[in-house]
């Protein structure tokens, strides 16, 4: 109720609706997102020799992939001030389902993929409306996560979706050695990150993220911006989903149990601040393969479970207080 | 001005009548939803859900937001479930004590940082879900001396020594917010951060005491949920998020912060408890409750929202028609 206009920050910390967005070095917290992951290498190949071996490069890849996608096509809703969408497992599970039982059908593939895709933005582009409209996104997209959660298991009935006979043997084949799903990521890294920077509608993304006032003066749309956000995370979602359902062959609606948080803390390890207006596609994407070499490092050393969440949480913590300490220390200055 | 009597039940309106037409519809579609056995089931939603949505309340009307109460319910099912030694009310004490430590120590890290509460508490959801995990060994673990539990299982009428539990905990929370200076500092913070701050209130302490609530409310909901059930399992409660925040915000506790009773919270509990407890009494799954949850938890944003819309319009036009603005009540004090 400071912001008498229906703020779409309402609801968050006020510190985050002041201007601690300034026009710096990107490079820091790019630079500290690679130089934690080199850290973490030395240190794997340090304790495990058999960390660099082209096999272990592929799995860590592999892991980093899925959750990868979904936070490299996310990061236009965080730079246009939209924070992030808390109904990620939700939408993908539904992309996996509906692939999957529509393949199941007899459907051709190609038909399946373009209609799930086709789906997922509709619902995603409704989801960006109502938040254009002021709402606010987090509880929005939890909402929204809630009802297709509800909406999928009662359609499926709670129980195993399958493709049946259909050829779906693409989702685990390799091109030249590299998994598919790791050749997704890489060219949907690549798309939204040229998206991002090169495109007007891009630019304008960070431009609104970064000061909103200022960008609606200029006559940049907030609406658009964020309906557009909306549609490219929406086609990740749907990309994520169909290549997992490619992958099992089959889907049920508890699919992606830990989807939503992996892919935030992939995001914000990568540095894009959740705020808007600084961050990347790119760096996603490293937040992504950071998290995955460190996982796998726990994996190859026998760490448990417990161990793997507390040491994976604690590395979140640690460095989105460090990023955010950096970004006002620099702004200070 | 005096506040009128209707001024000051002027929040309650909407949830009041949510909540009357959800019972009416609920009740005459479920025939075995009547009596005393329904208020039974209602008030035992208290103990879950109404325990989480309580703190999550606090820290909503701090302005903030703590993504991770569904863990720290499940720490510390796991460490009452540990402690049965201590006996019923002992380990119940302990588990809810050490939530609220550790709350407390994660609402000074956010005020003295100044970071946004969305991205710490990610970390720490995901840290406190590995701690489960480790203290429960990956697995759920029993209570071995089943009759000390024996206690909260009697009926009281209407009450359960759980529900009684939880209202007794919504008195004291209720008080202390709104007689207390401590309290109040809450709302002051929340409503108009920067103002607070320039008038002089401090905004560590009451981050500490908003966080302990949300931390301490949900652990006491974990710890007497586990001692009910006799066991704990280290995937618990990942739900409790979305139906703690849907029933503090079906209440009226407002998402631009500042606003909001613990009326509001019992209100929204309410609202949950009788879609819960109904829909189970006709045999519905869990999906359809969340589907509702969601449609509801929508539909009251958006009123919310259109409702500030509202109010501002009256504030422009209220030089004409005479009327007070109810834009800025409530906030503060």
């Amino acid at each position: 109720m400071s912001e008498p206009s229906g703020s779409v920050t309402a609801g968050m910390s006020p510190t985050l609706q002041q201007a601690d967005k300034p026009n710096r070095p990107d490079w820091l917290p790019m630079a500290l997102v690679i130089g934690l992951t080199v850290v973490a290498i030395v240190i794997a190949v340090a304790v495990t020799p058999k960390f660099l071996t082209v096999d272990n490069i592929r799995a860590i890849l592999r892991n980093a992939a899925i959750v990868g996608i979904v936070a490299v096509s996310m990061t236009p809703i965080t730079l246009s001030g939209n924070f992030v969408s808390l109904g990620i497992s939700q939408s993908a599970m539904a992309a996996m389902v509906s692939f999957v039982a529509l393949v199941g059908t007899g459907m051709p593939q190609v038909f399946a993929i373009v209609l799930v895709i086709a789906g997922l933005v509709a619902v995603g582009v409704l989801q960006g409306a109502v938040v254009a409209a002021g709402l606010n996104p987090v509880i929005t997209t939890l909402a929204a996560g809630a009802i297709i959660f509800g909406v999928v298991s009662e359609v499926s009935g709670g129980g195993i979706v399958r493709a049946g006979d259909a050829p779906l043997s693409w989702g685990g084949s390799t091109v030249a050695g590299i998994p598919i799903e790791v050749l997704v990521f890489l060219i949907v890294t690549i798309a939204v990150t040229l998206l991002m920077s090169r495109t007007v509608t891009g630019r304008e993304t960070t431009l609104v993220g970064a000061n909103r006032p200022t960008a609606e003066v200029s006559g940049i749309s907030f609406t658009r911006v964020t309906i557009v956000a909306f549609a490219i995370f929406s086609v990740g979602l749907a990309i994520a989903g169909i290549l997992n359902g490619a992958a099992f062959g089959q889907a049920t609606a508890k699919s992606f149990p830990d989807l939503t948080i992996d892919s935030i803390a992939a995001l914000l390890v990568g540095g894009t601040a959740i705020a808007g207006g600084q961050g990347s596609p790119l760096r996603s994407a490293g937040g992504a393969i950071l998290i995955a070499v460190i996982s796998n490092m726990m994996v190859l050393n026998d760490f448990s479970t417990g161990g793997r969440l507390a040491v994976q949480g604690g590395v979140v913590v640690i460095v989105v207080v460090v990023l955010d300490l950096m970004r006002r220390g620099a702004f200070r200055r | 001005m005096k506040p009128g009597i209707l001024t000051t039940l002027r929040p309650y309106f909407l949830p009041a009548l949510v909540l009357a037409v959800t019972w009416l519809v609920i009740a005459s579609i479920t025939p075995t939803f009547r009596g005393a056995a329904s208020i039974f089931s209602v008030l035992e939603g208290f103990s879950l859900v109404g325990l989480v949505a309580l703190g999550l309340a606090a820290t909503i009307i701090a302005g903030e937001f703590d993504l991770s109460v569904g863990s720290m319910a499940a720490v510390a099912a796991v460490i009452a479930v540990l402690c049965e030694g201590a006996g019923l009310v002992g380990a119940v004490l302990i588990a809810t004590l050490a939530g609220a430590a550790l709350g407390a120590i994660q609402g000074t890290l956010i005020g003295r940082l100044g970071i946004n509460s969305l991205v710490f508490t990610i970390g720490t959801l995901i840290f406190l879900r590995g701690i489960t995990y480790i203290l429960s060994d990956s697995a759920p673990i029993m209570i071995d001396a089943y009759e000390i539990t024996d206690p909260l299982l009697e009926r009281y009428g209407i009450f359960s020594l759980s529900s009684l539990t939880a209202l007794v905990m919504f008195a004291i929370v209720g008080l202390f917010l709104t007689y207390t200076r401590w309290g109040r500092e809450i709302f002051a913070i929340g409503g108009a951060r920067n103002e607070a701050i320039a008038a002089g209130v401090p905004v560590v302490r009451p981050m500490a005491i908003a966080f302990a609530l949300s931390a301490g409310c949900a652990s006491l909901a974990g710890a007497l949920a586990a001692m009910r059930g006799g066991s704990a399992a280290p995937q618990n409660y990942e739900d409790l998020l979305l139906s703690g925040a849907a029933a503090a915000l079906l209440g009226g506790i407002s998402l631009y912060g500042g606003r909001g009773t613990v009326f509001n919270v019992a209100l929204g509990v309410a609202v949950l408890s009788v879609v819960g407890a109904g829909l189970a009494a006709r045999g519905s799954t869990a999906s359809l409750v969340q589907l509702v949850t969601g449609v509801l938890l929508l539909t009251v944003i958006t009123i919310e929202f259109l409702a500030g819309r509202l109010r501002l319009e009256d504030t422009v036009f209220a030089g004409l028609t005479g009327r007070r603005a109810r834009g800025s009540a409530g906030a503060g004090s």
